[in-house]
C-alpha cells in the first residue's frame, strides 16, 4: 500500500551553500525553514546558488524571538516522487546555523 | 549504569519496537483504512491537545499502530511555552538532543504578542486525499514536559 514516509532534519552549512542531500533522492514534499532562535537568512537555491543570494529561489528571515516561521515548500501537485532534493541547495548567511529541512516521499509498503 | 547509559539503552529497545509495526502495517494490521486508499467521507480521526506526558522522556509518536490518514496539522498550543519539535523515526538515534533530529519546529506562542497572536503550525497533505501520511511515523516531543501541541488528522473513509 502506498504510504507518504517522513524524512529530513537540521541541515549544517558552512561558508558555502550546500545541497540538501549528496546523492539523488526523490520526493513528493519539500518545506525549508530556518532554525528559530538563529540569527541566518536561508537561501535557497539550485547548484548556481550563490551566497550574495544570486540565483535563488528563497530568502528566508530569521526567526530570533519567536512567531511563526518563514518557510519555502514545494510538493508535486501529482502525488509523484519528483523533486530531486540533490538539485536544493541552500546556504546560511551565518556559518554553522543549521536550517530545517522536512520532506515526503511515497513509497509501497 | 548512568541514566544516560540507561536513557540510551531504553530508546534503543524502542527503536527495535518500531520495526514490527513496519511489518505489521504490511501485514494490514493497522487502525482504519489501507494506506494509499481514499474514500467519500471526511473524519477527523485525532482532534485537541495532544499529550506526551505519558510516555518515557515525553517523546511518542501520534499513534503505535499504523494508522493512514489524508490531512494532518500540528500547532503549537497558544499559551504554552516551551517549543515543539517534530520528527520522524529517526529521532531514537538522537536520544539525548531531539532537537537533531528534527525536520520542523514549532515556536510557542505563549501571550499571543508575536504574529498577529497567530501560533507556528505544521500541515501536511497528500495531494489527491489519498490515505498516505502515517500517525505513527510522525514524532512529538514537546520542550517541556506535559505541554499539549494541538493535533488534528482527517481521514477519508
Amino acid at each position: 500500500m502506498l504510504v507518504m514516509s517522513p524524512s529530513g532534519g537540521p541541515v549544517t552549512v558552512d561558508s558555502v551553500p550546500v545541497p540538501l542531500m549528496s546523492r539523488s533522492w526523490m520526493v513528493t514534499k519539500l518545506t525549508i525553514r530556518p532554525r528559530l532562535g538563529q540569527w541566518s537568512k536561508i537561501l535557497v537555491g539550485g547548484p548556481d546558488l550563490l551566497p550574495d543570494e544570486s540565483n535563488s529561489i528563497a530568502v528566508l528571515y530569521p526567526v530570533p524571538n519567536g512567531g511563526e516561521a518563514d518557510a519555502f515548500t514545494v510538493q508535486d501537485p501529482a502525488g509523484k516522487n519528483s523533486i530531486d532534493i540533490s538539485q536544493i541547495y541552500v546556504y546560511a548567511t551565518i556559518p554553522g546555523d543549521t536550517p530545517l529541512v522536512d520532506t515526503f516521499y511515497y513509497r509501497t509498503v | 549504569m548512568n541514566r544516560r547509559e540507561l536513557f540510551g539503552k531504553f530508546l534503543r529497545a524502542s527503536g527495535a519496537a518500531i520495526e514490527p509495526e513496519v511489518i505489521r502495517a504490511s501485514d494490514g494490521s493497522y487502525h482504519g483504512p489501507p494506506g494509499g486508499s481514499r474514500g467519500s467521507q471526511l473524519v477527523a480521526v485525532m482532534s485537541g491537545p495532544f499529550s506526551t506526558a505519558g510516555s518515557p522522556l515525553g517523546l511518542s509518536n501520534l499513534t503505535q499502530i499504523p494508522q493512514f490518514v489524508a490531512y494532518l496539522r500540528i500547532q503549537a498550543h497558544p499559551g504554552q511555552h516551551g517549543k515543539v519539535i517534530l520528527a520522524s523515526s529517526y529521532i531514537y538515534n538522537c536520544w539525548n538532543h531531539f532537537e537533531d533530529a528534527a525536520f520542523a519546529e514549532l515556536w510557542p506562542n505563549y501571550d499571543g504578542r508575536m504574529d498577529d497572536g497567530r501560533s507556528d503550525t505544521w500541515v501536511l497533505q497528500d495531494v489527491h486525499w489519498q490515505n498516505t501520511i502515517n500517525l505513527a511515523d510522525i514524532y512529538v516531543y514537546p520542550e517541556i514536559w506535559g505541554e499539549t501541541p494541538l493535533v488534528t488528522a482527517y481521514q477519508l473513509v
